[in-house]
C-alpha cells in the first residue's frame, strides 16, 4: 500500500498542513488516511522534523549592504536639482513660446502693410519671418514638453545643439556686418538657456534602463492584482523582468 | 518587520526618502542574501544581492505598491539569480569555492555548523524548481500565495513543489524511521 497515489495525495496535503496551508477538509482526509497507513505516519513525523531543521539550520551570514546600495542611488539632492532644472526649462519654454507668438503676430500685421522688398529662394521676406516665428514657437513648445515628459528630452538636444552652433556662427558674422541688431541676437540666448537646462534635466533623470523605454512592452501581468488563474503546471520561466533586459544592469 | 511596513518603506523610498531606502534595504537584505545563496551560489550571494538592490532601486519608480514590496524584491532577486546562472553557464570557469564553514558567520547562526552544512547540501541537491519553492516558503517564510507571486506560477504549483522537496529531503536527510520499513 506504500507510495500509492493515495499516499502521494496525503503527503502533499500533509506538507501543506505543515505550512498552515491546508483546509479543514484536507485535515480530515489526512487523519482518515493516517489511521490506516503507518508509512505516511512515519513520513509526517520525518517531514515535520526536517522542516524544523531546514527553517533553523540553513542560515547564511548577512552582510550590511545599506551604505553600498543606498549610497549609489540618486539622492534627494540630485532629485531636487532635477526638479529645479525642469521648472527652469518650463519657464524658458514659456518665454520662448511667447517670443515666438509675438514675432508671429508682428510678422502677420507687418505683412499687411509692407510690400515685400526681397525675395530669397522663392520665399518673400514675410514668409521667411513666418518660418522663423513658427520655429521659435515650436522650440518653446518642445521645451515645455521636455519639462513635462523628460524621457523625450534627450532626443531633442542634438537638434538644438546643431541649431545653436550654426546660429552662433551666423549671428557673429551678421553682427560684424551690421545685418542684425544686438537685441535680436540676445533673444537667441533664451534658446541657449533652454539647451543648457535640458542638458541638466537629462543628467538628473534616472537612466532610461530603469523604466519602460519607448517600444518596450510589459511581458507578464503584474502580480497582486486580481485572482490568479489556476492554470495547469507551467514551468517557472526565467524570462526577463517586464520591461527589463540584461542591459538594464550596469 | 511585516510586509505592510516594508511596502510603506519602499513607497517612501520611491518618493525620494533616502532614509526609508536604507531601512528598506536593512529590513530585507538578510532574506535577499539567503535566497540568492540558495538559488545561485553562496560565494557570490552578497555580490548578487547588491546587483539585486541596484536593479530594484533603479526600477522603484514604477513600483505602485499593489503587491507586497518584499515579494516584488524577491522576484527581482530570483531573476538576478537566474541571470547569474545563465552568465556562468555561458563562460564556465572553475568557481573558487571558498571554505565557507571557515568563514566567521557574523551574527547569524545559533545552530550547529555541521547540521547547517548538511541541510544546505541537501537543499542544494534538490531539483531547482523544488528548491526554489521550498526555500521561499520555509527559509524565507513566504506564504504559498506570495511564493507563487514571486515565481509567477499558480499556487498549486508551489504547493506540489514544496511537497516534493519535502519528500526528497526526507529521503536525503531522514532519520532511520524515514526509510520505508514495509518495502
Ligand atoms: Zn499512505
Amino acid at each position: 500500500m506504500t507510495s500509492s497515489s493515495a499516499c502521494d495525495a496525503c503527503r502533499e496535503a500533509m506538507s501543506a498542513a505543515l505550512d498552515g496551508e491546508a483546509d479543514a477538509g484536507e485535515h480530515a482526509r489526512i487523519e482518515a488516511h493516517l489511521a490506516g497507513c503507518a508509512d505516511c505516519r512515519a513520513w509526517q513525523h520525518d517531514a515535520a522534523a526536517i522542516t524544523r531543521r531546514a527553517r533553523t539550520g540553513a542560515v547564511t551570514p548577512s552582510p550590511d549592504l545599506v551604505d553600498r546600495v543606498v549610497g549609489a542611488a540618486p539622492g534627494p539632492r540630485v532629485r531636487w536639482r532635477g526638479v529645479a532644472a525642469r521648472a527652469g526649462l518650463a519657464a524658458v519654454g514659456l518665454a520662448q513660446a511667447v517670443l515666438g507668438a509675438v514675432s508671429l503676430l508682428g510678422a502677420a500685421t507687418h505683412a499687411h502693410h509692407a510690400v515685400d522688398p526681397l525675395e530669397v529662394l522663392g520665399a518673400g521676406m514675410a514668409h521667411a519671418t513666418h518660418e522663423s516665428a513658427a520655429w521659435n514657437l515650436a522650440l518653446g513648445v518642445a521645451f515645455l514638453a521636455g519639462a513635462l515628459w523628460t524621457r523625450h528630452l534627450a532626443g531633442l538636444l542634438p537638434v538644438l545643439g546643431a541649431f545653436i552652433a550654426v546660429l552662433a556662427v551666423l549671428s557673429g558674422l551678421d553682427l560684424v556686418a551690421g545685418r542684425v541688431e544686438p537685441g535680436r541676437v540676445v533673444s537667441h540666448l533664451v534658446v541657449v538657456a533652454g539647451f543648457l537646462l535640458g542638458l541638466a534635466v537629462v543628467r538628473t533623470v534616472p537612466r532610461p534602463g530603469a523604466g519602460p523605454t519607448p517600444g518596450a512592452r510589459r511581458r507578464l501581468p503584474s502580480f497582486g492584482g486580481g485572482p490568479r488563474p489556476e492554470t495547469p503546471e507551467r514551468p517557472a520561466t526565467t524570462a526577463p523582468t517586464p520591461w527589463e533586459r540584461e542591459s538594464d544592469v550596469a | 518587520m511585516d510586509d505592510a511596513r516594508i511596502t510603506a518603506l519602499a513607497l517612501r523610498a520611491r518618493d525620494g526618502d533616502r532614509a526609508a531606502a536604507g531601512e528598506f534595504v536593512a529590513a530585507t537584505q538578510a532574506q535577499v542574501v539567503r535566497l540568492l545563496a540558495h538559488l545561485a551560489d553562496p560565494s557570490v550571494a552578497e555580490e548578487l544581492a547588491q546587483e539585486c538592490y541596484e536593479r530594484a532601486l533603479g526600477s522603484l519608480r514604477r513600483y505602485r505598491g499593489d503587491a507586497p514590496a518584499r515579494s516584488w524584491l524577491l522576484a527581482i532577486a530570483r531573476r538576478v539569480a537566474a541571470d547569474h546562472l545563465r552568465r556562468r553557464a555561458r563562460r564556465p570557469v572553475a568557481p573558487a569555492e571558498p571554505a565557507e564553514d571557515d568563514r566567521p558567520l557574523g551574527r547569524a547562526p545559533q545552530s550547529d555548523p555541521a547540521e547547517s552544512a548538511a541541510v544546505r547540501d541537501a537543499l542544494a541537491a534538490l531539483d531547482a524548481d523544488r528548491r526554489e519553492a521550498f526555500v521561499l516558503t520555509q527559509v524565507i517564510g513566504l506564504s504559498y500565495e506570495d511564493a507563487a507571486a514571486v515565481c509567477r506560477c499558480p499556487v498549486g504549483t508551489i504547493r506540489s513543489r514544496v511537497a516534493r522537496a519535502r519528500a526528497d529531503l526526507v529521503d536525503a536527510l531522514g532519520e532511520p524511521s524515514a526509510q520505508r520499513r514495509s518495502g
